[in-house]
């Protein structure tokens, strides 16, 4: 399933807890272009509501969110 | 700069004047006295780094606008024009501080630097010119407050995937084992949007059968880094709002010194008391409600007082007391209590681009340490965990970091 979206750039957060993983993402995300996606793997379990609340407030988009094996992965499209 | 630019700053300015604050900026006599006390100056010693320094564009700004001398005679003396240079400057003054306030036990007349700083950094976020990533934090934080329903479910089943652990540390058994939304709860726990903020405490409180319940909300507050007073009452609106909402009796705030500042010291009298975790395991220690191991955690052990929550928060005997049952190779490091050195993380600078800067001002805490020879430094705040976690990787240092609750948990002795 998780192969459905391209992700242009990826970043390993594993190990980093919040709110280490959305500030690396925020500034992440600004070294892909506008329509790109970031695909970010995180192992705290806070990011599965910090990252909605950035990408809401940051104007990105999360595309999509997977859990597994004890990693969190989210997909998220540069919007502006 | 444009005269509504300008306006708009004098205007943030003049709110910020009180009497303390124009005591703080007439007073200085330029004495130095403050600049042995800074870590910043204690590692790298540059005039800039000094808190007098820091204060100075602030104080010249001040009497070019709000002093008679100035404003009749704007180019005589030691006053400023707000303008971008100014402003720069302010930026570099501000936040390169990390508000510990240590300047402020040496002053002879007791000037906050910190408070100094908070006039800067109103200025620069008036200006659009604060660092972006401490708002956009900040901004983040109020959303989830506005918009709970949104994140309430995904939060929950982040929970639900680290009740595992805490039974592992814990091995009891409960209905809840992380638990949320209990109503008349005599401890609302405020953790970190993280699992080592978690684990631990639930652990231990649930070894000590408190009645508890887990906040929605984390506990850090990036308007209080930022500066931005609005966004700090915001933020921890959503944290009182809550307990008043589950009418608990006490807010416990986690490891974080600058969110136990701001909850127990900045927002007000509230219809709860409120705690640092340090706080309360001494409390079950005291009442026996847990037990722990001692010398499961070999030493020597020493602990790392958190700007915010010691010297700014009054929380210093107590970790030193839960230490006492933890370990019986402990050692201060020198000076301790109210008049330790900073780390150089706090105030939001672990969340910033400086690096090279934190490094470079950490010297005199890595000094500090290894005159120990301990090889675990404890601490109760997590911007101090995450810088000494840095100094440790870029000094070689070979200790390790560890937060007070971890250790606890680590050494609970389980009742059969």
């Amino acid at each position: 399933m998780s192969d459905e979206i391209k992700a242009d750039k990826t970043m390993d957060l594993k190990g980093l807890p919040c709110p280490q993983p959305v500030i690396k993402v925020s500034k992440g995300i600004k070294e892909i272009q506008v329509g790109q996606v970031l695909q970010a793997i995180t192992t705290d379990p806070g990011a599965l509501s910090d990252f909605p609340a950035w990408a809401r407030t940051s104007g990105n988009e999360i595309l999509k969110t997977d859990q597994g094996g004890g990693l969190i992965t989210f997909w998220i499209k540069r919007v502006k | 700069m444009d005269k509504a630019k300008r306006e708009k700053l004098l205007d943030l300015f003049q709110s910020k004047l009180d009497r303390p604050m124009r005591y703080y900026l007439d007073v200085c006599t330029r004495c130095g006295l403050c600049k042995d006390a800074c870590f910043a100056y204690a590692s790298v010693p540059k005039p800039e780094y000094t808190p007098v320094w820091r204060a100075e564009v602030v104080r010249r700004i001040y009497k070019r606008y709000f002093s008679l001398s100035g404003r009749l005679f704007p180019f005589w003396g030691e006053s400023k024009e707000i303008d971008e240079e100014a402003l720069k400057q302010l930026n570099e003054a501000a936040y390169t501080c990390t508000g510990c306030r240590r300047c402020m036990m040496y002053c002879p007349f007791g000037i906050d630097t910190q408070a100094i700083q908070a006039v800067a950094k109103l200025l620069l976020i008036g200006n659009e010119s604060e660092p972006e990533i401490l708002s956009m934090l900040a901004d983040a934080s109020i959303e989830k407050g506005k918009s709970l329903d949104l994140y309430k479910e995904s939060f929950i089943q982040g929970i639900k995937n680290l009740e595992k652990e805490v039974v592992a540390k814990w091995k009891g058994e409960s209905d809840q084992v992380i638990p949320l939304e209990v109503e008349g709860a005599n401890l609302l726990y405020v953790a970190l949007a993280g699992a080592h903020s978690i684990i631990p405490a639930a652990s231990i409180m649930n070894a000590a059968r408190d009645n508890w319940t887990l906040s929605f909300f984390e506990a850090v507050n990036f308007g209080a880094f930022v500066g931005d007073p609005r966004k700090t009452q915001l933020i921890a609106k959503r944290i009182i709002d809550e307990a008043i909402r589950l009418k608990v009796k006490e807010v416990v705030i986690c490891e974080c010194g600058t969110a136990f500042r701001v909850m127990k010291h900045l927002v007000g009298k509230q219809p709860f008391e409120v705690s640092h975790i340090a706080e309360v395991m001494a409390r079950y220690l005291r009442e026996k409600r847990i037990r722990v191991e001692k010398d499961r955690i070999k030493g020597p052990i020493t602990y790392h007082d958190p700007c915010q929550s010691a010297r700014n928060g009054g929380v210093i005997e107590e970790p030193r007391y839960v230490l006492q049952h933890l370990t019986s190779d402990f050692i201060e490091l020198t000076p301790n209590r109210e008049y330790n050195l900073c780390c150089g993380g706090g105030g939001g600078l672990v969340a910033l681009e400086n690096e090279e800067f934190r490094q470079e001002t950490g010297k005199a805490k890595v000094n500090q340490i290894k005159d120990t020879k301990a090889t675990i430094v404890a601490t109760g705040c997590e911007n101090c965990h995450t810088q000494l976690g840095f100094l440790n990787e870029k000094y070689h240092t070979g200790v390790k970091v560890e937060f007070l609750t971890n250790m606890v948990a680590n050494s609970l002795v389980l009742e059969s």
